[in-house]
């Protein structure tokens, strides 16, 4: 399993190789349920132990730490095999979603140790990832559970959008529906979000 | 206004344009475009105004959208749905319902040919080729071939000419299963019958090869018809049949699925390991709603609704147990107050109601290893029904009915100690008879030796008194501690005379030795054994029992080599200097036996044992302290031979005889009473054992106290039991305290401590804890390979359980080799019929099956077969064919097992009870012929001749 060009320490236990990963992939996007199940606790790792290991920027913006992150991640499980473009953005979508539980669970997590004092707390390192904008970030996160009960697509774009960071036409071509519609819906949510996350009091 | 479903599209539609035009046009347009609806309009405008903050907010910075569209708008058909409308010509939408996973569903009204209510879910499918649509109409016919009450009938299933896939379903206006039972308060009985109701119904689309992947309590609705409450499930098969290949919003979808149901997806869901699903993934998923339907919150949920950490849950999900419900009641008290209440009754009573057989059933749908989950969801309904019927559940642990081989091992019945405290009446008999001859024979000394005899009348009444168990009863003074006292103080007073000290030391060191306090014990009597050694050389009688006495205590410390060599040479010197049926002798024979036990001659023992049985009698003795103290260890040579019901016999006898002779209390009945205790246990009658050994157990607690081999055995015993019956945290406990117990009192290397520590790790094998229990396994094992050497039986019957318990972690290939390594060396030493060769047989064939080797391991066991009845071997022979039967059906063999059962019930075997709830014959328990098979053996007459 040395074979490939990796420089990063492995994982404790039977790490996937990049064969696995990029069949799950593959069947997954030609259909296969059971491989998003398969799929998902990989790249949930993967990710964890890429936010965990990135501790440089102070930046607050998630967005570029987590789109990159995702892109790192990527590149890490695939390997160097090739993969066809359209695996390649389902892998994001999925992604997106698992980086916006990770984040959302290390400022929960922050968050309350703050208020314990700073007693136990399950996450290593908290300093992986800017501490500034914790509260918009589980905000953010309620507004869009609270989207998604009115409009799971709507809800979804701006997830793959915003912790992913797929382009528009990348978007519209995973989903089948038109540039127009997801400019739109990607539009209009960023000011409903807004204004959700106003009501609670947290102003950006 | 938060805008609702329905509304948003148009919102979003509304907010959109105007947010193309400059601010100042936009009050124009909304006001001709909302005309009446001053609602919408408020609705458009409040978002309009937070447009102008977002500029400057964080969701700005991710705004990477580019130019205006180029392409045309390919707009989404359902997008432009609205109440009102006629859908593919004959629903008349009525309003939106939600916003499913898979698109959206509408209540309409179906206009032909019929007129009913329906749901209308409509698939969003961006991207619609040939081959969703085959998919789609396979679905679609067995969809509608489900016709059972429980299941939402799917009317119809198509596509508009545009291609709008969509499925007409009948529309169930209930709750979901979980807030139902909730708001109405069922109890517990009433809610499994409404659940026994949806597994039928689960069961009716198994049977239709449908699987339904997604079961919740979203989508088991309960429905109310004439009063009475009817689960109605919804979206059978519905996931699967839209879903490859992938395309909008089936991504969606799946993604979906994820996020709303993770305390619903099964563990193999949940494991990177590319598995197929099949049913026991529903039932897996009905088992979590029956035990949120009985405890109130999900396995790995801690607080209702609480949202977890994503790969905890999967972690948890592949790795963790679940508490049971019960016990989960338990735990949670923030919400099991509620949660009773919900259920009509108290968390107490909850608990309680809870506890045994339903915290078998919802555990056994829940199992990680779907092999051993019910396989069916009719299987899981007719253990439900058991329970309400009071029938035993299939889910009980193998406890009740248990098989007679598995436990010989356990039983290190405590050693045989000889009743020292007759023996100190005895010696004072003999002490006062000496002082008398010397009195009468001595005249002139006659006061001196009064006064002397008098000291050693009241010194030994005085320590008689104080161990006589009579009189410590209710003394909250030890008898150890005034025997120490005593012990101390013998220095001074009597020390003249060394023939008395010595004697006096002899008895008390046998005293000790009763007491357990080995260590003390041993350091008087080696002092007695070498000062007669050098007084009086070593052919003396006096010297020949210090021998004797001596070897006894090192065979209770354990060094059983030095003992036996010990003893032998006692045992010549005493046959030919006082006789083959001396006293002595026969007390030289009796701890000899006792040795031979020990290192597996049980049959050498009982011979020794009938002897001086016979010698005593002839003595005209039959009720002698020697030979109660025979027939105690007869019964034990019987156990170990597995002759229970002799044993049985045997020990009765003697506790009648012990019960007149000594009284209740003593500890040598105790002993016996225990001993009694473990062969009933062996026999398999858990609850008369049970209670023998709680009341042993008190009382030698009391008489005795914790410190003493006894004791410990009598609760480690009882720990057995509790463990046998399933009860494995209680169980657990007890062996735990016995082992500490036994580490304090014989040290870490004792035999006996080892046992043990065996016995801690077999109750958390069955715990599930397997990994701790090998790690206790190759503890034992290293310590035993050390100090018992590799040939002892205790020493391969650790080897023989972690061979188990690898098999259980299915490191196949290392329980194979230590499976035969520990095969071989029985064969030789204890031969192919004894219990404890067979089981380790049973565990390589078992290793041997799973690295596909069956035929060899078939061949094994029809060698080991012949062997034995060659041997003419003492038992019935069924064991054989019976552990031959569960390789058999371990490996998949069905059809084997049943001829090789057969076999062993035409030998004798009758344990029903036990074939129903062995766990390594559960591939079978579903088989007719095996159900068949079992009832015939209830059946006396269809019994076949036992030979």
């Amino acid at each position: 399993m040395a074979s490939n060009h990796r420089r990063t320490h492995r994982y404790a236990g039977d790490p996937p190789g990049p064969g696995q990963f990029t069949e799950l992939l593959h069947h997954w996007t030609r259909g296969d349920e059971a491989a998003l199940h398969a799929l998902i606790p990989l790249v949930y790792k993967e990710l964890r132990r890429l936010a965990h290991y990135h501790r440089q920027s102070e930046r607050p913006d998630h967005t570029l730490q987590s789109t990159a992150l995702v892109h790192e991640a990527y590149l890490r499980l695939a390997g160097a095999q090739a993969v066809e473009l359209r695996d390649r953005a389902h892998f994001i979508a999925a992604a997106s979603w698992l980086m916006r539980q990770i984040l959302v669970d290390y400022a929960r997590a922050r968050r309350a140790s703050k208020r314990d004092g700073g007693c136990k707390v399950a996450i290593e390192d908290l300093a992986a990832l800017p501490a500034n904008g914790d509260a918009e970030l589980l905000a953010l996160d309620d507004a869009l559970d609270e989207l998604s009960r009115i409009d799971v697509r709507q809800a979804k774009i701006v997830e793959m959008k915003f912790f992913g960071g797929l382009s528009a036409p990348e978007i519209s071509n995973l989903l089948g529906i038109s540039r127009a519609t997801v400019d739109r819906d990607w539009a209009t949510a960023r000011i409903w979000l807004h204004r959700q996350m106003s009501k609670g009091g947290i102003a950006a | 206004m938060t805008a609702t479903i329905e509304r948003w599209e148009c919102v979003k539609d509304l907010l959109h344009q105007a947010m193309q035009l400059i601010p100042e046009r936009r009050a124009r347009f909304l006001a001709e475009a909302c005309s009446s609806d001053y609602a919408l309009r408020a609705e458009v405008e409040s978002l309009l105004l937070a447009e102008e903050d977002v500029r400057s907010s964080f969701l700005e910075l991710a705004d990477l959208a580019g130019g205006p569209a180029a392409e045309p708008d390919r707009t989404d058909a359902a997008a432009a749905l609205a109440a009102g409308q006629v859908f593919a010509q004959r629903f008349q939408l009525i309003r939106k319902l939600g916003e499913g996973g898979m698109g959206q569903v509408w209540l309409a009204e179906q206009t032909s040919p019929v007129r009913r209510q329906v749901a209308l879910k409509l698939i969003k499918a961006g991207m619609y080729d040939e081959v969703v649509r085959e998919r789609f109409q396979s679905e679609r016919q067995s969809l509608a071939m489900m016709d059972h009450p429980a299941i939402a009938k799917v009317f119809e299933a198509g596509a508009t000419p545009q291609g709008q896939p969509y499925f007409a379903m009948e529309y169930v206006p209930g709750l979901p299963i979980t807030e139902y039972c909730d708001r109405k308060k069922l109890q517990i009985g009433e809610r499994l019958e409404l659940f026994i109701r949806i597994c039928e119904g689960v069961q009716h689309a198994h049977q239709r090869a449908v699987i339904h992947r997604d079961l919740k309590p979203a989508n088991i609705l309960v429905v109310e018809v004439d009063g009475k409450p009817m689960p109605r499930i919804i979206d059978f098969g519905l996931a699967k049949a839209v879903t490859p290949p992938i395309a909008g919003e089936s991504l969606l979808t799946q993604l979906g699925h994820l996020v709303g149901t993770p305390g619903y997806m099964s563990p193999e869901q949940a494991d990177p390991n590319l598995q197929d699903i099949d049913t026991r993934t529903d039932v897996y998923s009905l088992g979590v709603v029956l035990y949120v339907l009985l405890a109130g919150l999900q396995p790995f949920e801690a607080k209702q609704g609480q949202k977890q950490p994503l790969d905890e849950l999967l972690r948890k999900l592949r790795e963790e147990d679940p508490p049971r419900p019960s016990a989960k009641v338990g735990t949670a008290r923030d919400t099991s107050a509620a949660a009773a209440a919900a259920r009509g009754t108290e968390p107490r009573q909850l608990m309680s109601l809870l506890r045994g057989d339903l915290d078998w059933i919802a555990m056994k749908a829940i199992e990680k290893d779907r092999a051993r989950r019910y396989g069916a969801p009719s299987e899981l309904a007719a253990d439900i029904r058991r329970y309400l019927n009071h029938e035993p559940v299939v889910a009980r642990p193998a406890g009740a009915g248990y098989r007679l081989r598995k436990y010989t091992r356990r039983h290190r019945v405590a050693v045989v100690a000889a009743a020292g405290l007759v023996l100190l009446l005895a010696a004072f008999c003999v002490l006062q008879a000496v002082e008398l001859r010397r009195i009468t024979r001595e005249r002139d000394r006659a006061n001196r030796e009064r006064d002397r005899a008098t000291r050693i009348t009241d010194f030994m009444t005085g320590m008689f008194k104080v161990s006589d168990p009579g009189e410590a009863r209710g003394n909250s003074v030890t008898a150890r501690e005034i025997l120490d006292k005593a012990s101390n103080e013998m220095g001074r007073g009597l020390a003249k005379d060394p023939e008395i000290q010595s004697q006096m030391m002899q008895s008390m060191a046998t005293t000790y030795s009763n007491l357990g306090l080995y260590a003390r014990a041993h350091e008087l009597a080696k002092r007695v054994l070498d000062a007669r050694l050098s007084l009086l050389g070593p052919d003396d009688p006096k010297t020949l029992q210090s021998m004797t006495r001596f070897g006894l205590i090192l065979q209770h410390e354990g060094h059983e080599a030095e003992a036996e060599k010990l003893e032998r040479q006692a045992l010549a010197g005493e046959r030919r200097i006082l006789g083959p049926e001396d006293r002595l002798t026969l007390e030289t024979m009796d701890d000899l036996a006792t040795i031979s036990m020990g290192r597996g001659h049980s049959d050498e023992a009982e011979k020794l044992e009938r002897e001086v049985i016979a010698a005593e009698a002839r003595r005209q003795a039959p009720e002698s302290a020697q030979t109660l103290r025979s027939m105690d260890n007869l019964g034990v040579s019987l156990c170990y031979q597995a002759r229970y019901a002799e044993a049985e016999q045997n020990y009765r006898r003697l506790l009648d005889v012990e019960r007149r002779v000594w009284g209740p209390d003593h500890p040598g009945t105790l002993k016996a009473m225990s001993n009694l205790a473990m062969v009933i246990l062996s026999q398999g009658r858990l609850a008369e054992a049970e209670r023998m050994y709680r009341e042993v157990l008190a009382a030698e607690q009391h008489v005795l106290g914790l410190e003493h081999a006894l004791t410990a055995s009598a609760m480690e015993n009882l720990g057995l039991i509790l463990t046998m019956e399933g009860r494995l945290t209680d169980g657990e406990k007890l062996l735990r305290e016995a082992f500490e117990i036994r580490l304090r009192t014989l040290g870490p290397e004792h035999r006996d401590t080892l046992v043990s520590k065996l016995n801690v790790s077999e109750t958390l094998f069955k715990e599930g804890r397997v990994h701790e229990a090998e790690k206790l396994q190759r503890e034992t094992l290293k310590t035993q390979l050390h100090v018992l050497g590799a040939e002892d039986p205790d020493t391969l019957g650790s080897q023989s359980d972690l061979a188990k318990t690898l098999i259980r972690e299915r490191h196949y290939t290392e329980a194979e080799k230590m499976a035969r390594q520990t095969y071989e060396a029985q064969l030789r030493s204890l031969g192919p019929q004894h219990p404890e060769t067979l089981d380790t047989l049973q565990q390589l064939g078992t290793a041997m099956a799973y690295r596909h080797r069956y035929r060899e391991a078939s061949k094994l066991f029809r060698d080991a077969i012949e062997k034995g009845s060659n041997a003419g071997g003492r038992g019935n022979g069924w064991s054989a064919w019976y552990a031959f039967a569960c390789v058999a059906a371990a490996a998949n063999h069905p059809d084997d097992a049943l001829q090789y059962l057969r076999e062993a019930v035409s030998r004798g075997y009758k344990d029903t009870d036990g074939l129903m709830a062995d766990d390594d014959l559960k591939n079978l328990r579903y088989n007719p012929h095996f159900q068949e098979l079992v009832a015939a053996v209830r059946r006396p007459p269809a019994k076949p001749q036992s030979r």
